[in-house]
């Protein structure tokens, strides 16, 4: 009853004061990690869930042999994948809803979207 | 294809293009002479050459985060040489020119500025080269837009050079220091990016306003690096990049002013 009592907020300031205090430890252990692969010149998945209000760790991954530059002006990210590796972009935390990407060197095809929920 | 290939060409060549032409106008406003552009072209090349074959090892670099810390320093290193270089221009009010250190700091900001952009374009087209039937629409679209960027380069060039005469430092010291914050926010994006430095969520969002997408938006991406969602830090440190140049530039005016008049009684 009392947790109830004392809301959300004070909820927030309790558990900090608790794992300041080492008594709890985070249940948010590490950055979610979500990953896309690029084939063909298309983003598999080409929608992709994450967590909103929340950072989040993308790997993307370049099964082509030709570079693509991952590109969302919704996200704020860029980043080019030369032919066969792979990139990391850390997104968010993101507000709930829909944010579009593409990719740079093909852009009619590699479209794809994150969806923040 | 080839529309694509105009669009990706003339965003990379943009922001070189209004360095190269805002800085050959001076040239010419401060008896500067214009050679230094070959010399500038030929290291931004050779640059962004190098760091095309480069790329792979240089991505590599802090576990994969290689790009963006390199990318991230070639924008600080241009801000850097932003700020010297407009302390430089408002000292020539009261000074003589120095003119080795003009072009140095001139030369040192157009390479950064063209082989990060430079490398990017020559990925884009390099990843066409086993694909011949797109090939030459890419080699088309780029060298359009690679024109056009040159256009926008030149009719910028006449019009600082048709500003009164007493209009073109302001006029260029104020766009100079525009650009270089934008440098110091899109270096602060990058390392967000990576999770360097801590991500927020958007301080606003004008998309509805100006669209990034829009020639408006790209425009305006080249000459303050306008972001439709900026965060915090990139907002602060691009507020903070401007605070730092017009601070320094009045402390070293001041002091140039001070020698002048001691000179002088």
């Amino acid at each position: 009853m009392m947790i109830f009592l004392l809301g959300m907020k004070n909820m927030k300031k309790l558990t900090a004061v608790f794992m300041l205090l080492g008594l709890a430890t985070p249940v948010f252990a590490g950055t979610p990690s979500f990953t896309i692969e690029i084939k063909n010149h298309l983003f598999y998945p080409d929608v992709l869930t994450v967590p909103a209000n929340k950072k989040v760790k993308l790997i993307i991954i370049n099964r082509d042999e030709s570079s693509e530059e991952f590109e969302s002006y919704e996200l704020n990210r860029e980043k080019i994948i030369t032919g066969g590796r792979k990139g990391i972009v850390f997104i968010g935390p993101l507000a709930p809803g829909e944010y579009p990407y593409f990719g740079e060197f093909h852009p009619k095809t590699a479209l794809g979207k994150i969806i923040a929920q | 294809m080839l529309l694509s290939s105009v669009v990706i060409v003339l965003r990379e060549v943009l922001e070189a293009m209004l360095l190269m032409s805002l800085f050959m106008a001076l040239s010419v406003h401060l008896q500067i002479s214009r050679r230094w552009v070959f010399g500038a072209v030929l290291l931004g090349v050779l640059g962004a050459y190098t760091y095309f074959i480069w790329f792979d090892a240089v991505s590599d670099w802090f576990d994969g985060l290689g790009q963006e810390v390199f990318n991230a320093l070639c924008q600080f290193g241009i801000y850097l040489c932003l700020l010297v270089f407009n302390i430089l221009l408002l000292g020539t009010v009261k000074r003589a020119v120095p003119k080795k250190l003009f072009i140095i700091v001139i030369l040192v900001a157009t390479t950064l500025a063209m082989s990060r952009e430079g490398a990017e374009i020559f990925l884009y087209i390099s990843s066409f080269t086993s694909m011949a039937d797109k090939l030459t629409a890419v080699l088309t679209g780029s060298l359009f837009g690679a024109s056009i960027g040159f256009s926008v380069g030149v009719l910028i060039y006449y019009g600082v050079l048709n500003l009164p005469h007493w209009l073109t430092l302001k006029v260029c010291f104020g766009v100079l220091s525009l650009v270089a914050a934008g440098m110091v926010s899109q270096a602060v994006r990058l390392l967000i990016q990576i999770d360097w430095l801590p991500a927020s969520e958007p301080v606003w969002n004008t998309s509805d306003w100006i669209s990034e997408t829009s020639v408006t938006g790209q425009l305006l991406y080249a000459l303050i690096s306008y972001e439709s969602t900026p965060s915090l830090l990139e907002v602060q440190s691009h507020l903070a990049a401007i605070g730092l140049i017009i601070i320094c530039t009045i402390l070293y005016y001041w002091r140039v002013q001070s020698i002048g008049d001691q000179h002088e009684g």
